[in-house]
């Protein structure tokens, strides 16, 4: 089970799942995202590890590219649609 | 949105906005500390923007009616029911008032300068309000579609970075999948006769089936949404499939998604979106159609010289097909790049190239070779390989070709070259090649043995001949169940 709690504690880990969820059909590099949050990118990619860990969002890869989006778990997507409305 | 709605929005935002704020302070003397109350263009006090004074606003705004100020367009100074003086000031669009703001019983009469200075300071607030608004339109309209092309830029590396047909259609029908949010995804090519679209790739999230499989059948040209894409050459966009063709000149298939995981329906700017991903879909699948040709053409130009060679001195020069498969095998199991095996294939299909020039004398020899012979052998090899040098394809190969006689231990020829100083490929085939001779009993290499004594002898000469991790690739391969090595098939 998902901690969204603790999650949300982290700022980067928080504003990237805010920027997915604003933006459900982006794929970016750990690069392009945080030009779009606007956080350092090692602070980026650390946030991106964790939330690949917990499931919340994928990973394609390529041999030069590692691009991430937003998980395609609709129960996932809802649990944190719903906690954000409740922030 | 309606244009009541509009304005009443409008009038919202602008009571809540940094512009205004800075107007508050900037009167807040003049007008002594009253907080603004914003009435719409029917003098209906608008929700969320603040309360005043004990006062009515409703009756402040029946008040404002009557006096007709939208008339005027203009400020006005009044006493509302308690007999306090109130300002009023029209918040004007153009030419159209969008509503009233409302100063409550601001004590005196602030005389006619100092509601100009209120009224200019009014007027900067609504000018950098619609900036204000004019920027924020601007982030919402622009950001989303820098957003989209940067998605686009990034499928773009993703689809570029390989050549292989099945990996890319799958990987095109997996971003396709994400970037439309859809549950299902599927693409199709046009068949030679260009009349049925095949699947090659069908993604279904409930289902988890990856590839294109015989539950998925062809479609004639025409028939169903997909069949209709493909002939029309025309979008089709429905509550839950958007489906477009993919073109190059002519239309090659369709890519078409279906059922969004948030049940919505599908909406212009997905369609936007996928028409776009379907454009860089069609350069890669064409990329990787010709790449898959060039290698038909490297393949058959191998198999062409191979059997030129096999035709002067049959089975001399090139091993059987179970030689090969053994070879990619063993590559795949140490998990070789893509390009490392197709040279490795290269290699395998015309291992001993460098006997060319060797007298046959020497080659069908059927006891140990003299120093002298050995020494013709070695020379001899490396002139047979600068015939291949020619064929630009055939260059990564030619390390392999030329090395797979090397030893482990640096014993070998014909540079003598050592552990990981010799070519990976070379590693493998040696392996491979060494297998082949014991049970296929070559000239000069003693009498046929058996696979497992064959297997045995590679082992025991494992760190000294052979490398230890090739070894123990090759030793896992011969472990499983379905493997066999039959020399009948032998080219």
């Amino acid at each position: 089970m998902i901690n969204l709690k603790s999650l949300f504690k982290n700022e980067a880990a928080r504003k990237v799942l805010l920027f997915f969820n604003e933006n459900p059909n982006c794929i970016d590099t750990a690069k392009g995202i945080s030009l779009w949050i606007g956080l350092d990118i090692e602070v980026i990619q650390k946030a991106l590890n964790l939330l690949l860990k917990e499931g919340v969002i994928t990973i394609h890869q390529s041999a030069s590219t590692d691009a991430y989006a937003y998980t395609n778990n609709k129960a996932i997507v809802k649990r944190i649609e719903k906690y954000i409305k409740n922030i | 949105m309606s244009d009541k709605a509009e304005k009443h929005d409008f009038l919202i935002k602008f009571s809540k906005s940094g512009s205004i704020s800075v107007f508050k302070k900037l009167c807040s003397k003049v007008l002594r500390r009253s907080r603004p109350v914003f009435l719409d263009s029917e003098y209906i006090p608008v929700k969320s923007t603040g309360r005043n004074s004990g006062c009515d606003h409703f009756k402040i705004g029946k008040h404002l009616a009557r006096l007709k100020a939208s008339h005027l367009k203009e400020y006005m100074i009044f006493k509302c029911s308690c007999n306090q003086i109130c300002l009023s000031f029209p918040i004007i669009q153009g030419s159209s008032v969008y509503g009233y703001v409302l100063f409550m019983h601001i004590g005196k009469d602030p005389g006619k300068a100092a509601v100009d200075a209120a009224k200019q300071c009014m007027d900067l607030a609504l000018r950098e309000f619609q900036k204000e608004q004019e920027l924020n339109k601007l982030y919402e309209t622009i950001r989303p579609r820098a957003i989209a092309l940067s998605t686009i830029h990034t499928i773009h590396r993703l689809l570029s970075s390989t050549l292989n047909m099945d990996e890319l259609i799958e990987r095109i029908a997996r971003l396709t999948l994400q970037v439309m949010r859809s549950k299902h995804c599927s693409i199709m090519l046009l068949d030679e006769s260009g009349r049925y679209l095949i699947p090659k790739a069908v993604i279904d999230l409930n289902r988890e089936i990856p590839r294109a499989g015989p539950q998925y059948k062809k479609i004639r040209l025409g028939i169903k949404p997909e069949g209709r894409v493909a002939k029309s050459g025309k979008v089709v966009i429905l509550r839950n499939l958007v489906c477009v063709p993919l073109v190059e000149e002519d239309i090659i298939g369709v890519i078409s998604a279906r059922d969004k995981t948030n049940d919505a329906p599908f909406d212009k700017f997905e369609l936007e979106i996928l028409t776009t991903l379907a454009e860089q879909a069609v350069i890669a699948i064409k990329n990787a159609q010709m790449y898959e040709e060039q290698e038909k053409m490297a393949y058959g130009s191998i198999k062409a010289l191979a059997a030129l060679l096999d035709s002067k001195s049959p089975n001399t020069f090139t091993h059987s097909d179970e030689f090969v498969k053994i070879v990619l095998a063993i590559a795949e199991e140490i998990k070789l790049s893509r390009e490392d095996i197709i040279s490795l294939h290269y290699s395998a299909l015309l291992p001993d190239t460098g006997k060319f020039s060797i007298p046959d004398e020497i080659l069908k020899k059927p006891e140990g070779l003299s120093a002298g012979e050995y020494a013709i052998i070695k020379k001899q090899h490396l002139e047979s390989i600068k015939i291949i040098e020619h064929l630009e394809f055939l260059k990564p190969a030619i390390p392999i070709i030329k090395h797979h006689h090397e030893r482990y231990d640096g014993t070998g020829y014909p540079d003598g070259l050592k552990g990981r100083n010799i070519p990976v490929g070379a590693r493998v085939m040696a392996v491979a090649n060494a297998f082949e001779a014991m049970i296929s009993a070559r000239p000069y290499k003693g009498k046929k043995i058996s696979m497992a004594q064959a297997i045995k002898e590679i082992v025991r000469n494992k760190g000294t001949q052979f490398d230890p991790e090739i070894v123990d690739a090759f030793v896992r391969i011969t472990q499983r169940p379905d493997f066999t090595y039959t020399m009948e098939a032998s080219g």
